[in-house]
């Protein structure tokens, strides 16, 4: 029997290293484990050993077929590997090649300044506030204590519409529209469009301005300056950044500054004209109705294209509106 | 205003270098925008008298010169200047000298010819081109051997100061000078002293003033008998170059140089040219005047004139006339000197195109003061320069009508808290002293007297700002501001533009922003309907219409980008457009936008397909992009529309509540080759508050009970748009029809022609219980039948 048993093993060894597929497999075990396979017939010969026998023959049946078992599962183990390996090679791709999608576009730089500059303030608890862009005499100018006859109207370079309606030439007309509609304190700033009749290498008849007011029961000169020199320094990301206040003149405010900052980060550590600001004009409170002596108003005004440029190092200024996405891809 | 940095420091000499006085100056709020040497660096370079001049034996355009430098022996220099001449005076740099661009002079040979030095043209030494081919000519009485540099007073430089319109006091010498000793406390020093002018004899000319209130202060003076052939001075001429002043003759260089030194503008009239009596008058309607720029202006009844019997003969305060101006042929001037009020001049000058050294001045105020000084100090130079008999000075003031000191009251405290610094009461006395105010203690600060000159003192804050301004604004306390701590509002409704945007740039799409002004012509073309304002003075004609649509901006940006190699261009912008609206205080609704426009292909030429050109479902999907994040996707219906600007077939209008909100196509193919573009371009634009209102979420539990889908096949007239049957499906009611998803669109064999097939998916489930199989056939027997009712759509 033992010889027999051992055909068996041998015969079934040879068969399955040569199966190459899993069916052929599953055909072998069914021919020497199945119910009419080779080894199951040898066990249904056992009635003819005696029972002295039986034992130890049927611990080398048992014996056999766990080898040959053992066989199929190794084969079966090794064809699902051979499978798998293949279906991986088949599959392979190559990663580096580039994801489907699309591109991502970007925001304006203009934009990207702006939400920069409304973030800083919004985190301070300043609200954001915007006006119309044609805008009437009264709140651009007359409002502002700019009356018809004063000089700094010809500083403005204004577009008409017609003799009392104008493409506004600066944001602090919401400063009038906000007060108007509001009770102080406030806390507000005003970003947008505004227009001058001028046109050259550095000027565009449209740029942006950032309107800022605050209107407290106590507030400073010395306060506006220490607020703006913190903004200059968040904005540029630069604790070192010089920052001068140099007295100035706009007709709505009074003291009035213009801000310089000058660097090493960019241009040639000369003073760059950034900001104008200044307290509210005590006739510009009493125009909207709020009592000079009992709220003080702080306002500045910031050019964003300015900021933009410094920010971004774009050096033309004209680049912003001509809108060459070679240009504006570099702002993703 | 231009000055020359030596003649400033005549009046005030602060120890501090040119670079430190233009900072001051800067940080006092007089802006200095430029500092600028008068000549380049340069040595060794002295008058010289060009004693000979002989041809060059080997070289045509050369001559040889021997030039007395004031030395033992002459130079012998070769030149080739075609105006030198033996005997003239100019400019002679010697052996080791330096020129500016550290050109040496070095003895060289010319053509065999020795030369010991360089006679030198302006531009050699660094100074202005005057004009001249050749050498700088020197007077006659420039002393030989004269260090040129101290002989043109070169070590000077030109500071250029941009002052603000509230500032008038320092359009001269003198008021900067004020500024320049008030904040370095120095004492201000006036390099002249007032001169005794022998009066001799009453004024011939005589002077009435018909509007004191416009002129309040009239003085004139006539002069004669003098040397109608003196020249201006060397040292005049170089300070009127250097505050900017072209030399046009002494008697308007001296009116001129009174205007830098003192600020008070004058004029000079030839005598024998003025027919009868000055009057001081307002314009008749339709006068003429030839002004001394030999232009002949119509004056308005409202313009200020200085007139006599044959008419007007002057702008008052901003500029003479030609018939009676000052010539070489004039023996007898008559000199005005007068004050007109800023009022009387604003504005007038630009009515006429005009703007002078004067009217800039008068515009803004002159002292009401200074014409006094200002006269005295003109007939002290002219004497001097050319002699001459002065009248007595003819004077018509109207007291009543000159502007008094103002005194305004400073006190203490709000000083400090607006200022947010203490300031010292001795500090504060001194800086007011310093500026030429009379101060004087109050009970709770002080009473400060502001001089004629400053016509912007009328309020307190006129004084804090002085204080400020003179205590240096960078002097002040680091104080943040101090409000209470509250919370800002935060509407979860309210769609954020921004998170538009982002979604827009996600999607592939750059922003742009368009000017707001856009060409008549095309905006006509693409928005035929829409009432649009004009500008009166647009910066050019194609920038003269207030954009009705983002199109025009969007279009062009696209021309712009396909004329430079970008053929895929995806952008939007956010902005205005603005219809004329009479009714509105600012004659237009102004409405806030948000368009886009496509064109090229879907992606940028990917690796592994083709990629396709974009159409209206490409656009349309972005639109719905934003649709969907602000809730809107079910409130906005897209309808089939004509719009002027797109392709009738594919362009769609969106309308939610009825109105129409947005509109969405393709470029109307007749349009392309006019607005510069190439290809199909598609395009939207929606108003942004339809984007903005949103809900906030209020969740509901999820069913537990299984969800039946049943897919229908219908067969519709090609014709009928898909909504209509989507409609007429979830018109029908139910409370367990959850969804209907389209997932086919089939045209072809087995059906029709003229007939679509239209696959939906139906979801149905109830949210308390499992459906029975009689309720979910019930509901598509009533969709069954709505739909062919609403389009006569039949189950395939």
């Amino acid at each position: 029997m033992q010889q027999k048993l051992q055909a068996i093993i041998s015969q079934a060894q040879e068969a399955i290293s040569e199966v190459s597929e899993l069916a052929q497999l599953d055909e072998l075990r069914v021919e020497y484990l199945g119910k009419k396979g080779s080894l199951t017939e040898i066990m249904k010969t056992m009635g003819q050993l005696t029972p002295e026998e039986r034992p130890q023959a049927g611990q080398m049946i048992n014996q056999a077929k766990q080898q040959v078992q053992s066989l199929l599962n190794a084969k079966k183990k090794e064809l699902d590997d051979a499978k798998l390996a293949k279906q991986l090679a088949e599959e392979s791709i190559d990663v580096t090649l580039p994801g489907r999608g699309v591109d991502l576009g970007g925001l304006h730089p203009v934009t990207r300044t702006l939400r920069r500059i409304e973030t800083l303030f919004s985190k301070a608890g300043f609200d954001v506030e915007t006006g119309p862009e044609i805008e009437d005499d009264w709140h651009n100018f007359e409002a502002l204590n700019i009356p018809e006859t004063h000089p700094a109207r010809a500083m403005h370079d204004t577009f008409y519409i017609n003799e009392n309606t104008v493409l506004r030439t600066h944001t602090s007309g919401v400063q009038i529209r906000t007060m108007e509609a509001k009770q102080p304190p406030m806390r507000v700033i005003a970003p947008g469009r505004v227009y001058r009749c001028d046109s050259d290498q550095t000027h565009t008849p449209m740029f942006h301005q950032v309107e800022g007011l605050i209107i407290e029961k106590e507030a400073s000169f010395a306060q506006l300056r220490a607020l703006l020199i913190e903004f200059l320094k968040q904005f540029f990301e630069d604790d070192e950044l010089k920052v001068r206040f140099r007295p100035s003149y706009f007709p709505f405010t009074e003291p009035s500054a213009e801000v310089d900052i000058a660097t090493n980060l960019f241009g040639d550590g000369r003073w760059i004209e950034v900001l104008g600001c200044g307290m509210v004009h005590p006739n510009v409170l009493k125009n909207v109705g709020v009592d000079p002596e009992e709220y003080t108003g702080l306002a500045f005004g910031l050019g964003v294209e300015r900021l933009a440029m410094l920010r971004y190092n774009v050096k033309d200024l004209r680049q912003f509106f001509e809108n060459d996405l070679r240009f504006l891809k570099q702002f993703k | 205003m231009k000055l020359s940095e030596n003649w400033l420091r005549e009046w005030a000499n602060p120890d501090w270098s040119t670079n430190e006085l233009a900072e001051a100056l800067s940080l006092a709020g007089l802006e200095v925008d430029n500092v600028e040497p008068v000549a380049g660096e340069f040595s060794n370079v002295v008058v010289g008298q060009v004693v000979s001049v002989e041809k060059h034996p080997d070289a045509d355009k050369l001559n040889v010169t021997q030039v007395d430098v004031g030395e033992q022996d002459l130079l012998q220099i070769v030149c080739g200047a075609k105006n030198v001449v033996s005997g003239m005076k100019a400019c002679c740099a010697k052996v080791g000298a330096v020129l500016p661009g550290d050109f040496k002079i070095k003895k060289a040979k010319l053509r065999g010819v020795p030369s010991n030095g360089m006679l030198c043209g302006a531009t050699e030494i660094g100074l202005e081109d005057d004009g001249v081919d050749g050498l700088l000519v020197l007077p006659d009485d420039a002393p030989i051997g004269m260090d040129v540099r101290d002989y043109l007073d070169l070590n000077d430089s030109m500071i250029d100061v941009d002052l603000t319109p509230n500032r008038a006091d320092c359009l001269s010498i003198e008021g900067i000078a004020r500024d320049v000793a008030a904040i370095s406390e120095v004492e201000i020093k006036s390099p002249f002293e007032s001169a005794d002018i022998e009066y001799a004899g009453t004024c011939p000319q005589k002077v009435t003033v018909a509007e004191s209130q416009a002129c309040p202060k009239y003085l004139g003076c006539v002069v004669t008998d003098y040397d109608a052939q003196a020249k201006t001075p060397l040292w005049m001429m170089q300070k009127l170059q250097r505050g900017g002043i072209r030399t046009l003759g002494l008697v308007v260089d001296i009116t001129n140089y009174v205007l830098l030194e003192l600020g008070q503008p004058m004029h000079a009239f030839d005598l024998d040219k003025l027919q009868g009596g000055i009057q001081v008058r307002k314009a008749k309607t339709g006068e003429k005047l030839v002004t001394l720029d030999d232009k002949e202006l119509t004056l308005n009844d409202g313009t200020l004139v200085i007139a006599d019997d044959s008419g007007a003969i002057a702008l008052a305060g901003i500029m003479g006339g030609l018939p009676t101006s000052v010539t070489d042929e004039t023996t007898r001037l008559f000199f005005e000197c007068a004050h007109f009020t800023p009022l009387a001049i604003v504005g007038k000058a630009r009515e006429y195109g005009l703007h002078t050294d004067s009217s800039h001045r008068f515009e803004r105020g002159v002292d009401p003061a200074l014409p006094e000084r200002a006269l005295n100090r003109a007939l002290q130079l002219f004497t001097e320069i050319a002699g001459g008999q002065v009248s007595e000075v003819e004077s018509v003031i109207s007291q009543d009508d000159l502007a008094q000191p103002v005194t305004i009251e400073l006190r203490r405290q709000p000083l400090a808290k607006r200022l947010g610094a203490e300031v010292e009461d001795k500090r504060v006395e001194s800086i007011f002293k310093g500026l030429g105010f009379a101060v004087e203690s109050s009970e709770d600060g002080w009473r400060v007297t502001a001089p004629t000159y400053r016509f912007d003192m009328a309020i307190e804050m006129d004084l804090v700002e002085e204080v400020g301004r003179i205590y240096g604004y960078n002097n002040l306390p680091d104080t943040p501001v101090m409000a209470p701590m509250t919370l800002n509002e935060l509407p979860e409704s309210e769609q954020e533009l921004h998170a538009l945007k982002t979604a827009l740039v996600q999607r592939g799409y750059s922003e742009v922003i368009t000017y707001s002004f856009v060409e008549e012509g095309k905006q006509q073309q693409l928005s035929p309907d829409l009432p649009y304002v004009l500008l009166k003075n647009p910066i050019s004609d194609d920038m003269k219409a207030m954009r009705t649509t983002l199109f025009p901006g969007l279009l062009q940006t696209i021309s712009y980008n396909q004329n430079r190699q970008q053929p895929r261009v995806r952008i939007f912008e956010t902005g205005l457009v603005f219809y004329k609206n009479e009714s509105d205080p600012t004659g237009a609704t102004q409405v806030p936008m948000v368009g886009g426009a496509v064109v090229g292909s879907v992606a940028d030429s990917g690796w592994d397909e083709v990629s396709r050109k974009v159409d209206f479902f490409d656009i349309k999907g972005d639109v719905e992009t934003l649709l969907r994040m602000s809730h809107q996707l079910g409130t906005i219906r897209f309808e089939s529309c004509e719009h002027p600007a797109l392709h009738p077939g594919q362009s769609a209008a969106m309308i939610k509540d009825g109105k129409e909100v947005g509109i969405i196509g393709k470029l109307h193919p007749k349009l392309v080759k006019g607005m510069g573009v190439s290809e199909d371009v598609f395009l939207f634009q929606i108003r942004q508050d339809a984007l903005m209102t949103m809900q906030v979420p209020a969740a509901q539990m999820i069913s537990k009970f299984p969800e039946v889908q049943r897919d229908l096949a219908f067969v519709v007239a090609d014709s009928v748009p898909v909504q209509a049957l989507l409609d007429a499906v979830m018109a029908v009611e139910s409370e367990i029809l959850q969804a209907v998803d389209l997932f086919d669109i089939y045209r072809g064999q087995g059906v029709d022609e003229d007939q679509k097939s239209v696959a939906l998916t139906l979801k149905i489930q109830h949210h308390e219980r499992t459906l029975q199989d009689e309720e979910v056939d019930s509901l598509i027997e009533r969709v069954l039948d709505s739909a062919k009712r609403a389009v006569n759509a039949v189950l395939r």
